[in-house]
């Protein structure tokens, strides 16, 4: 039971120049490992693009053209130039929370420090498109629309979006991971009862039962559970940047 | 350097991890758009623009065939219609053609006839007037010949031309 509710552990500490102490945790090898192995991917599908496509360019181009359509139906024809992001945040998110399965490291996802950062991201995004559209005071005087009295409910919503966005991805994904590290104990547990009358040591001590249900549900807690939550995260960033980025004849319009 | 809670707990915020997590995002933003996401849009887009333009060359080459069709069958009508007029024109004339020359024919067959005719009454009357010189010579002759006497010839010729001439006469 003694990984159950483990947080992240720190692997090593160095001394940048004596100048700060850089930590590095097991999020963070994670995050380098999903970083290099998309950038090969990126690099492997990326090259030797032809008109006339093999079987590897054709899932490729349909992976990227269900993600053109999918932001241009969230966000419109004209913010399609945050489609590279999205597919970016998507892969990132979704190889994250699979790279647990490997056995060796953990999920970036898993990880609140990763969600917040990405749900961050988000965030300034919107205030800064908020910020370019409408002004610094056409964004602060925002807060008060409706009625004025609604402008503290305006501000923590604003604070609890990023924060929703990231407790959501981080939460499914955690706890998907103690849910399976329980199922696994529990398993184990059930199959010591189960072999009890055998009076062999060796035979007692196997946990035959961890054998194949917890790969069922796997594929419900990590697999489904990686995926849509990358889906989820991206879609509510698409949601919320769009709302920040109208069409330019909105913005006319209100000028 | 944590945030908020500490190592190992479970929701706990460490500061280089969030750092490293946002470099490493961005870092790969510009590489997958790079090296994924640009280049495979291009291709789409490219091959999407190649099509659209082949489609449009074909629809236009369509709509021409369409309009030469249409001047050809045109054509062909009016070259039909022609043919016919010329055909009508050719045989209308030719009837012309073939009534005049049968007319002139039975013209130039009437007056040949005609012609004919005249020589063969000319003839005749010469015919006759030959074998009337002939026979009142001859009838002199024989005449003398059984009276053995000259008699004047000129009064005898004149009696026998009479006498032939009443015997054409009743002959004809």
């Amino acid at each position: 039971m003694e990984s159950v509710g483990q947080g992240v552990s720190i692997l090593w500490q160095f001394s940048f120049f004596g100048l700060f102490d850089v930590t590095i945790t097991e999020t963070t090898l994670s995050s380098f490992l999903v970083m290099l192995i998309l950038i090969a991917a990126s690099f492997f599908l990326g090259r030797n693009l032809k008109k006339r496509p093999g079987r590897v360019q054709v899932l490729t181009e349909k992976g990227v053209t269900m993600l053109y359509n999918m932001v241009e139906s969230t966000m419109g024809k004209h913010n399609l130039r945050f489609a590279p992001y999205i597919g970016t945040l998507f892969l990132s998110s979704v190889l994250g929370s699979l790279i647990s399965l490997t056995g060796f490291f953990k999920s970036t996802t898993a990880d609140i420090s990763t969600t917040l950062t990405w749900a961050l991201i988000t965030s300034v995004l919107v205030w800064y498109h908020n910020i370019k559209n409408k002004g610094f005071f056409g964004w602060l005087k925002g807060f008060t629309e409706p009625i004025v009295v609604m402008t503290p409910m305006n501000i923590v919503s604003e604070i609890a979006q990023p924060l929703s966005l990231a407790f959501r991805h981080f939460g499914n994904v955690a706890g998907g991971g103690v849910l399976m590290t329980l199922i696994y104990v529990a398993l184990g547990n059930l199959s010591a009862v189960v072999l009890g009358w055998v009076p062999n040591q060796i035979i007692r001590s196997i946990p035959f039962l961890q054998i194949g249900i917890p790969a069922v549900l796997s594929i419900y807690f990590d697999l489904f559970s990686g995926f849509i939550q990358a889906l989820v995260f991206c879609m509510l960033t698409m949601v919320y940047v769009g709302g920040a980025c109208p069409p330019p004849e909105e913005t006319q319009k209100a000028q | 350097m944590y945030i908020f809670g500490e190592s190992g707990e479970f929701i706990s915020v460490e500061l280089w991890t969030s750092l490293f997590t946002l470099v490493n995002l961005l870092i790969l933003f510009f590489i997958m758009k790079k090296l994924l996401f640009k280049p495979v849009k291009a291709m789409i887009d490219s091959r999407q623009k190649e099509i659209d333009d082949l489609y449009a060359d074909a629809n236009a080459s369509k709509e021409d065939a369409a309009a030469l069709k249409a001047k050809y069958e045109q054509r062909l009508d009016e070259a039909n219609a022609e043919k016919e007029a010329i055909l009508k024109d050719a045989y209308r004339k030719a009837q012309l053609r073939d009534e005049e020359m049968l007319r002139e024919a039975q013209a130039q067959a009437a007056k040949t006839l005609q012609r004919a005719d005249e020589q063969i009454a000319m003839e005749k009357k010469r015919a006759l007037n030959d074998i009337k010189d002939e026979v009142s010579v001859m009838a002199v002759d024989i005449a003398s010949a059984v009276l053995a006497r000259d008699i004047k010839r000129n009064e005898h010729e004149n009696l026998i031309d009479s006498f032939i001439e009443n015997l054409g006469e009743s002959h004809d």
